[in-house]
């Protein structure tokens, strides 16, 4: 049978004393926990979006999805250079010889191709929306969480694949353990497995300490720069930040604009009525709303793509509207928008949300600007930016 | 471990096969096709042209005497980490409307300072190590 011994003169020959299983299971741990990180707060974003009836979003605390979606983005953020490094590391693997032996090898490379290509994009695209770049034509949402269920279960089955290597890797000390070439330990004369005890790799420049500290400090930099449009203290970091709440109109920035949401007539109708329909039907105008009794509420708004800031909010209670509606807390609340079509034109609460949330009129101490809902929208705690629905003309009790 | 080894395997495998069932099921046949087209790719590019490079970056850092050689593999590293994240924020500067807030800084600019710092570090580094080996030699 033909092994690694007999590839021809002219195939690649790693020889790299920095790669090893012990630096590539060191990596590739962190890289796993990232993963899990995206997976689940991933998973709690997609729930935001449909709750089942009997287990709503909370209201409490405000700042949950702040922290999960933050989480999400930054944790995914980091994993791009962690990714490249992990990639590295086992790029001789790539160069096995034969290339395929047998059924179970082949098996084996397809599900890393599935890895490989699964989070490269999954990283990328990810990343990529939260530039506001969408440079492909699917729906991002949805091939975003099926790529997801594909990533996590070729991490799950690469962990399965690979629990001895992993075991062997973490077990061995750093400055000791095998070099990682094209020729598999198992085959490999020179490894521990086979002779016994060996010498250690020698590293005359960077050795693979120095390699996981440099790799730690250019993500770190990476983290500390970009993390700041989620935690306000960093965002004087925020060199590679994508957004700048305080940049924003009323020091938060807006994603959908009047304009793009087709709404800049509608919204300034004098005539505007809000319609409240349940048992005891009603219409408000603003001058009426106005009139309510008021409430001041401190949630963040946060979006999908990661930012967040903190705001101060006025306007009437949602649950006011309600009760004089015939609903009460339990009922199920649909808000819509003046925008005539769309995705998010409109949103339905449930639960401790019915009574936290406000018809807002008032941003930051000042009128709603018409790029943030004006004359009146939705705000509620714990709650993705986008289902805060602006320029509201409905609201349904149920 | 086997009993572990073939739990994560099947669990693996029911996930992957949940995710490309949706995507088969719910994309379109072009977008679908597009996909591929990016998994390939991504793939492609990765092994056939990022790898590479950073190979033969590193075989040509061979030829740097080991002792400055560290420092200058190091600052690559972590250099090379940091512009990753950043090209896309280049390519992608003052693209969106204002009130977004969005893509407003000077990336270029920050990452050389970023890159600038880096290499700042790996020379500061370096010079220390120059007079501690002196010292150690002399002492």
């Amino acid at each position: 049978m033909l092994g690694p011994m007999d590839r021809p003169g002219w195939w690649p020959r790693f020889s790299s004393p920095l790669r090893s299983t012990a630096v590539t299971a060191r990596i590739g741990r962190l890289l796993g926990i990232g993963f899990g990180i995206c997976f689940v707060t991933g998973m709690l974003s997609h729930y935001q979006y449909g709750p089942w009836s009997w287990l709503p979003e909370p209201a409490n605390p405000v700042w949950a999805y702040r922290v999960t979606q933050g989480l999400h983005v930054a944790t995914g953020v980091a994993l791009i250079p962690l990714l490249l490094v992990k990639l590295w590391s086992v790029y001789p693997n790539l160069f096995r010889w034969p290339a395929l032996r047998s059924f179970k090898h082949a098996v084996e490379r397809l599900s890393v191709f599935v890895l490989v290509s699964s989070a490269l994009v999954q990283l990328t695209t990810g990343f990529l929306n939260t530039l506001n770049w969408y440079p492909w034509p699917w729906s991002f949402p949805s091939t975003h969480r099926y790529l997801g269920y594909v990533l996590i279960g070729s991490v799950l089955v690469h962990v399965g694949v690979k629990l001895p290597d992993i075991r062997y890797g973490l077990q061995a000390r750093l400055s000791e353990a095998d070099v990682l070439t094209e020729v598999p330990w198992s085959e490999n004369p020179q490894a521990h497995s086979n002779a016994g005890v060996v010498a250690p790799p020698r590293m005359p420049a960077l050795d693979r300490r120095g390699l996981l500290l440099s790799v730690a400090a250019g993500i770190g930099v990476v983290v500390v720069t970009t993390v700041g449009q989620t935690l306000t203290p960093l965002s004087r970091l925020g060199l590679l930040a994508t957004r700048q709440a305080s940049k924003g109109p009323q020091g938060v920035p807006v994603n959908k604009t009047a304009e793009s949401a087709r709404v800049v007539d509608l919204a300034q109708d004098p005539a505007w009525l809000l319609e409240v329909m349940g048992p005891a039907p009603f219409s408000l105008s603003l001058a009426e709303l106005e009139s309510m009794e008021k409430a001041e509420r401190r949630f963040p708004i946060t979006c999908v793509e990661g930012w967040s800031v903190g705001a101060d909010w006025r306007g009437v209670p949602l649950i006011d509207v309600v009760r004089r509606a015939g609903g009460d807390a339990g009922s199920a609340v649909t808000v819509t928008s003046l925008q005539p079509d769309g995705p998010y034109n409109h949103s339905t609460l449930t639960g401790p949300q019915v009574e936290a949330a406000l018809l807002a009129t008032h941003l930051n101490g000042e009128r709603l600007n018409l790029d943030h809902g004006y004359p009146l929208r939705l705000i509620a705690p714990n709650r993705a930016g986008v289902l805060n629905t602006k320029w509201l003309t409905r609201v349904e009790v149920t | 471990m086997r009993l572990y080894r073939i739990a994560l395997a099947v669990a693996g495998g029911m996930l992957i096969a949940l995710g490309a069932f949706r995507l088969v099921t719910e994309l379109d046949r072009p977008d679908l096709v597009t996909l591929g087209l990016w998994l390939l790719v991504a793939v492609a590019l990765h092994d056939g042209v990022i790898a590479p490079l950073t190979v033969g970056v590193g075989v040509t850092l061979t030829r740097v005497p080991p002792r400055a050689r560290r420092y200058v593999q190091g600052a690559l590293v972590a250099g090379a980490l940091i512009t990753v994240v950043a090209i896309p924020l280049i390519d992608r500067k003052g693209t969106q409307p204002a009130v977004k807030a969005i893509l407003l800084r000077d990336y270029a600019g920050n990452l050389a300072l970023l890159l600038g710092l880096t290499a700042g570090v790996a020379v500061v580094l370096y010079v220390a190590r120059v007079l501690r080996d002196r010292r150690s030699s002399t002492g």
